[in-house]
């Protein structure tokens, strides 16, 4: 996965190129931080929640990816399945918020294992198109089970007292909401994170996807941990639904909204590489939320009203494609991989 | 089969003469027969009982064609290909409607706009994606596509019309509806809708099979084989790739100008993702290795939309009430059918199952008859 030496060899040998857009980047945000300071850090925290959840998501399909190969579309349909879920937990079960954070993950990584018993063990090995393609049909599945259950209306879950308050952080004050998901999701990439580097099941997984049979002489169940692995996919997507539709509601579209962004994720941050999906995942979220705010911003400063466009949904394409032009490969992908 | 027939009596040299002609143009003849027995096939009272949808399955078979010339023969799966149909489609909406201050132009002329802006997209974003490898291409499209869809609902300009699309004065003025159906006025001369839409189907399936049996189309089959090998033998994979997805966005864009004025006007829906995975869905139903298959999948898939939903509001027919509730979600049993069809055989499909029954039943028949 993730390699660190490859990480720091790639930042001695920045272009000046990078380091210009970089000093540019930085003097832009001190502009627009000068002209509002409180919109600036609403919409960066904004952008951080958006980025964080988006790390969620892409965490999940990157692990399902970059350790069994299978491209899993049907991982957005996960991530709306955990929302709905949640609503379903609190809404008709009446449980505390809190529950639906542990049920809804638990019930989606259930369903995961369940796909990947009945459907995508066959496909280890096989085309990724092929999983492409498989998985793709189990999201209209899920997606039409969604819809004959839950409905086509969005749908809204109240969130518990303690986070409906806002924090004061002296320019502007923050949904508390907000710093919390952001805190949750940390400490979730960074325990996933030691899972697959530093435990003894991550190494295994790991090994296996080196060399299967070898890992298997020596004694290592496989099956059984690809399926945990699936089920540890599944679940983080779930998670991120919860998180996410707690701030703004359920949706119909929100599934396929989400795996093409985690998609984005994927070939901004480098296949193969979750340090990258972290890093690239806040990238685009922030940048989505910051960048209408800076061209609002510029357009003030030089009087130019029409540069003050209304941008964010369509950053992180902007960004994937900038990335493709002059790093194709992603920012931190391993050369090889799925090419 | 008629080909045997009218030639039958004579001696066995012009009868095998006669087969080898049929066995050569057996395209050609399939997709006269497919033009010929569309309409009243689904129009018949057991089945759709209506003839409206039969023009509109034609254009979706041309759209699917194209995309089927790029991942059925090139091997590129493109999960944007709605773009290229919205591209058409917005391009012919727009110059014929003249809207926000764009020229009013006469059809063919929007159309080959169109046709040129979705070719042009195809060409760049090709240079850009082709090499990256499948999975990489296929999120590439989904992303640029999502991209298009985000701007048509920006309404830049006043000109895509946001969530609403173009649907103002988008009809040719040689294009008349009476009670919702399309009839073309030539000088004096009228001519259902359909019939248009089948010649523009036959010119469009007739090049794009020219296509695929040109040494053009030969080499995107042995660079989708074995790329390497490809390159080996003196092929320019890259180039051979960007050019076949740069035919099928124009092919794409074309089927996506005639459905506009099938669908009077543009879309925001046809822009979504939604599309691209019908697209795709519906070529893979079908079976991308065979060029019926995109025709089959597309027959089915519509076919299915159309039979299932009526089926719902006529539940009082010979079927019970409890069934239409369930059909309602056909997506569901359509998804699993999918699964199912990717999971034994990716790229047989039906028309490949069909094939495959078809070779056995005259296989037995030849047993019997000696």
């Amino acid at each position: 996965m993730s390699t660190t030496e490859l990480t720091r060899e790639d930042l001695a040998t920045v272009s000046p190129a990078w380091w210009a857009a970089a000093v540019l980047t930085i003097v832009l945000l001190a502009v627009t931080f000068a002209v509002e300071p409180g919109l600036f850090i609403d919409q960066a925290i904004g952008g951080l929640v958006y980025g964080m959840v988006l790390v969620l998501v892409t965490l999940g399909l990157s692990l399902i990816l970059g350790l069994m190969g299978i491209v899993n579309f049907a991982h957005g349909a996960f991530f709306m399945l955990g929302a709905y879920l949640s609503y379903s937990v609190v809404v008709t079960l009446g449980l505390p918020f809190w529950a639906a954070l542990i049920l809804a993950p638990l019930i989606v990584g259930v369903v995961g294992v369940v796909l990947e018993i009945t459907v995508l063990r066959y496909l280890y090995g096989s085309d990724p198109i092929v999983s492409l393609l498989a998985t793709f049909g189990l999201t209209m599945m899920i997606e039409e089970v969604i819809r004959a259950y839950w409905g086509t209306a969005p749908l809204e879950i109240s969130r518990p007292a303690v986070l409906t308050r806002g924090t004061d952080l002296g320019v502007t004050t923050v949904p508390t909401y907000r710093l919390f998901l952001v805190g949750v999701a940390v400490v979730t990439i960074v325990a996933v994170y030691l899972l697959i580097s530093r435990t003894d099941f991550g190494l295994t997984v790991r090994a296996g996807v080196q060399d299967g049979e070898m890992t298997e002489f020596v004694g290592v169940n496989l099956p059984v941990r690809f399926t945990a692995m699936f089920f540890l996919g599944a679940a983080l997507a779930g998670f991120a639904g919860v998180l996410y539709s707690a701030e703004t509601g359920m949706r119909t579209t929100m599934g396929e909204t989400f795996v093409i962004l985690a998609f984005v994720v994927v070939v901004v941050g480098g296949i193969g590489s979750l340090f990258g999906s972290v890093v690239s995942g806040i990238l685009i979220g922030v940048s989505a939320y910051l960048t209408p705010v800076v061209l609002t911003a510029l357009a003030e400063v030089t009087n130019q009203p029409w540069l003050a466009l209304q941008i964010r949904d369509l950053v992180p394409y902007l960004v994937m494609i900038l990335i493709l032009l002059y790093r194709p490969r992603g920012l931190f992908g391993e050369e090889g991989f799925l090419e | 089969m008629s080909g045997e027939t009218a030639t039958g009596g004579g001696s066995t040299e012009t009868l095998d003469r006669a087969r080898a002609l049929f066995w050569r143009y057996r395209v050609p003849l399939g997709l006269v027969l497919v033009v010929l027995l569309l309409r009243p096939v689904i129009s018949h009272p057991l089945l759709l009982g209506y003839e409206a949808v039969a023009a509109t399955i034609l254009i979706w078979m041309v759209f699917v064609a194209a995309f089927n010339l790029l991942f059925g023969y090139a091997g590129l799966l493109s999960f944007g290909h709605a773009m290229f149909l919205g591209f058409g489609m917005y391009a012919a909406a727009i110059g014929v409607s003249g809207r926000a201050g764009a020229p009013e132009l006469p059809f063919p002329v929007a159309a080959a706009i169109g046709i040129g802006v979705a070719a042009t997209v195809g060409y760049l974003l090709g240079r850009l994606t082709v090499e990256k490898g499948e999975i990489y291409f296929a999120f590439l499209t989904l992303a640029v596509a999502q991209a298009v869809e985000f701007t048509a609902n920006r309404n830049p300009l006043n000109l895509t019309g946001g969530s609403n699309g173009v649907t103002q004065n988008v009809l040719p003025s040689w294009i008349e509806s009476t009670r919702g159906q399309l009839v073309v006025v030539f000088g004096g001369l009228e001519v259902d809708w359909y019939w248009f839409v089948s010649v523009v189907f036959l010119v469009a399936m007739l090049a794009l099979w020219q296509i695929v049996r040109s040494p053009f189309g030969r080499s995107l089959i042995a660079i989708r084989e074995n790329g390497d090998l490809a390159r080996a033998m003196g092929i320019d994979t890259t180039r051979y790739k960007v050019q076949a997805f740069t035919i099928s966005a124009a092919f794409s864009a074309l089927a996506g100008s005639v459905l506009m004025v099938d669908r009077y006007g543009a879309s925001q829906e046809t822009l979504s993702v939604i599309t691209s995975g019908d697209t795709v869905l519906m070529a893979v139903l079908g079976g991308v290795r065979y060029f019926f298959g995109p025709i089959a999948g597309v027959f089915v898939w519509q076919f299915a939309e159309e039979f299932l939903n009526e089926f719902e509001v006529l539940h009082l027919g010979f079927a019970s009430v409890d069934l239409s509730g369930v059909l309602t979600h056909w997506h569901f049993f359509l998804g699993a059918l999918f699964v199912v069809i990717v999971v034994v055989a990716p790229l047989e499909g039906i028309w490949g199952y069909l094939r495959d029954w078809m070779r056995g039943l005259y296989g037995r028949l030849k047993g019997v008859a000696e």
